[in-house]
């Protein structure tokens, strides 16, 4: 899942994005206001994290741009605003969530993680796939009634496939939802991360749970 | 008398009183003198019918009058009387109502009636009219006898009659007049009562809609319309004091709600960075690295509140200022301290023209404050490799100090709200965190409280703040 976090006050800004990339999120951060609509326009987002009051172009006016360019990524505005007329401004503006600071770091990662689910139109926290079953909020992953131990890395792409289930992921959309931005230069990480996971879910004598469609990319469970 | 309605009141009513008491004596007077000389003329009246039927006879005088024939006369309680002298108070003829009494003697005046206040014969009091004339002979009966004409012979008439039924009348009148009085005070008590009521009403529907006003409803006007006029300055003046007072609680609010919101940004980063520091198990270096931050945060707070709760005293007037002398050029080097190394290292350029003699009027604490804002905002947004610089001159009676730096972006119209509490420029926020829109309030106001005055400019991206201290007095 891939975050953009527009925040200008620096320390608030570090403490997001360290703790949004431990829980397995790739994110770019910027303190910006146009930086900020630059990058949401020019990149896919699952979710967007994004202050209002920002030098150079405030949130409201990014919001507007992103709805009016037709962004469908989920936007979470964090502020110190806190009265009703503005948390009704928000969210009718277009935005899909509104967390007021100061907050519980626990409930902004439930809330994005909300956020990321209703991205891929997924209602059940619990991802389940065959016979293996994913535990969003714990990040605990089953197969059967065996558990798998995951690192993050791996964690998030198989979430990822597993949000999308029974499509055709690209190795490039697996790119830039999950993986940061000039995080790793060699772009076979994602081969490199699909052979980890194969190798902790596999079993022998069952059929494959990631399948690798030549030219086209990668899908999970049972599809074309 | 701190009642109005009572004070009215009193006024109304005490004066038309005293107008209807000063009315009735008026009238009793005219009455009274209207009466009296009608008594007077008709006691004269009969005095000179009397006087007509005397005759001279050989000497002898007589009336020819009979007051058995008059009812006056004969009136059993009240009677009328009359006496008639000779020469020499020689009793010639008096009414049969004096038995064998005398009326009292008053000598008459010749051709006047005089008139006396008497005491009658039975003990009565009354009043007695007293001519004096003279009466010649018949010249016919003269004739007739063929003697000399007798010398004509001087005589005395009284009339007098009781006054008891004049006095009565004039005491039934001084009664009626009294009760009309107090009848027409009592009235004038109710109509007075119901007029100030009336009148006053406007003032208690005035107390009412400002009893109604609290702090929660202060856009609400007093309506001038149908107000009367005497009371439109008052309503008029009671909403401009609604308008200021409005205003100074929509700042007061702002502020308070701007301060919430300031404090809430560093609370947060401090919250979520111990909350992300705490939420695995980490290496010592991690630990240390959040707890920096933190701290780091901690004293921007600091020096948030801090700058807060000056800037709230020295509005409130709560900061007992201690002016002295205090020699500038220390004071900046001592505030510049901190900041110095800092500036080097971005290569910025900086000019000192302090005189080392130059000595200011002012608290030296506060003054301290003002220079460090002041030199942390131009060391803070001045830009790498920009230029610095700090003048200070001696005017006659103030010290001028000079604080300008390279690299502003603020426009003109930004410049104007640069005094305000928690207005902060694009390129502020663009900032450290640091900087949270206090400090050029702050330095406003404790320079006004020293009694100078401070005011900013921008031109070309150099931004100038200019401050008059007021200088040592010798």
């Amino acid at each position: 899942m891939r975050v953009l976090v527009i925040e200008d006050y620096p320390p608030l800004q570090k403490a997001v994005a360290k703790g949004l990339r431990e829980a397995g999120y790739a994110v770019d951060v910027t303190g910006d206001g146009e930086e900020g609509l630059w990058y949401a326009t020019s990149n896919e987002y699952d979710v967007v994290v994004l202050d209002l009051m920002l030098p150079k172009m405030d949130g409201m006016t990014i919001l507007k741009r992103l709805r009016a360019a037709g962004r469908p990524c989920h936007v979470l505005i964090l502020t110190a605003k806190d009265t009703l007329a503005d948390r009704v401004h928000g969210l009718d503006a277009g935005a899909d969530d509104y967390l007021v600071k100061p907050f519980a770091f626990e409930e902004l990662l439930a809330r994005v993680r909300a956020l990321a689910r209703r991205a891929y139109c997924i209602k059940n926290p619990r991802l389940e796939v065959g016979d293996l079953r994913i535990e969003t909020p714990t990040q605990r992953v089953w197969r059967g009634k065996e558990e798998a131990r995951l690192t993050p890395r791996e964690y998030v792409l198989l979430e990822y496939l597993a949000m999308r289930a029974g499509q055709v992921v690209s190795r490039t959309d697996i790119w830039e939802h999950v993986y940061e931005f000039n995080s790793e230069a060699d772009s076979n990480v994602v081969d490199v991360y699909i052979g980890y996971l194969r190798k902790k879910l596999e079993r022998p004598g069952r059929p494959p749970l990631i399948r690798t469609v030549r030219g086209r990319g990668y899908a999970l469970g049972e599809g074309p | 008398m701190r009642s109005l309605r009572a004070r009215l009141l009193v006024w109304t009513v005490g004066g038309m009183a005293l107008l209807v008491a000063v009315f009735g004596v008026v009238v009793y007077g005219v009455m009274r003198q209207s009466l009296n000389r009608s008594f007077n003329a008709s006691l004269a009246g009969v005095a000179r019918t009397i006087g007509a039927t005397v005759k001279q006879e050989g000497g002898q005088v007589e009336a020819e009058f009979d007051d058995r024939d008059i009812p006056a006369f004969r009136h059993p309680k009240h009677p009328d009387y009359f006496e008639l002298w000779g020469e020499g108070r020689r009793v010639v003829q008096r009414s049969a109502s004096l038995g064998q009494k005398d009326l009292e003697w008053c000598e008459g005046d010749a051709g006047e009636p005089r008139f006396d206040d008497v005491r009658l014969p039975h003990g009565r009091d009354g009043r007695m009219v007293t001519l004096a004339f003279q009466v010649k002979a018949d010249p016919e009966e003269q004739a007739k006898q063929g003697g000399l004409a007798p010398a004509p012979v001087t005589v005395t008439l009284a009339v007098a009659r009781e006054t008891a039924p004049l006095n009565a009348d004039l005491e039934f009148l001084a009664r009626l007049l009294a009760s009309a009085t107090a009848g027409a005070g009592l009235l004038a008590l109710l109509v007075a009562a119901i007029v100030v009521r009336q009148g006053l009403a406007p003032l208690g529907a005035l107390a009412g809609r400002i009893g109604a006003i609290r702090e929660d409803n202060l856009a609400t006007r007093i309506p001038l319309d149908g107000m009367p006029t005497e009371m439109e300055p008052i309503g008029r003046r009671l909403n401009d004091l609604l308008l200021r007072l409005e205003e100074v609680f929509r700042r007061e609010r702002a502020f308070t709600a701007d301060a919430a919101h300031e404090l809430r940004t560093p609370l947060a980063g401090i919250r979520s960075t111990m909350e992300v520091a705490l939420s695995r198990l980490r290496k010592p270096d991690e630990y240390q690295q959040a707890l920096g931050d933190c701290l780091t945060i901690t004293r921007q707070m600091q020096s948030m509140v801090d700058n807060l709760l000056a800037l709230s005293r020295l509005e409130g007037g709560q900061t007992a200022l201690q002016p002295e002398p205090v020699r500038l050029a220390e004071l900046i080097e001592k505030c510049w301290g901190p900041l110095a190394a800092a500036v080097e290292a971005r290569r910025i350029a900086c000019r000192f023209d302090v005189p080392a003699d130059l000595v200011c009027t002012a608290d030296r604490a506060n003054l301290a404050r003002v220079l460090s804002n002041l030199l942390a905002n131009a060391a803070d947004y001045t830009d790498d490799g920009g230029r610095i610089e700090i003048v200070a001159i001696a005017a006659c009676d103030a010290v001028g100090l000079k604080i300008s730096n390279t690299g502003c972006r603020l426009s003109q119209d930004e410049v104007a709200h640069v005094f305000e509490r928690f207005w902060r420029g694009d390129s502020a926020r663009a900032a450290t965190g640091v900087h949270c829109g206090l400090g050029l309030a702050l330095v406003q106001r404790a320079v006004t409280a020293f009694g100078g005055t401070v005011d900013v400019g921008v031109a070309g991206g150099l931004f100038a703040v200019r401050v008059r201290l007021p200088a040592a007095k010798a």
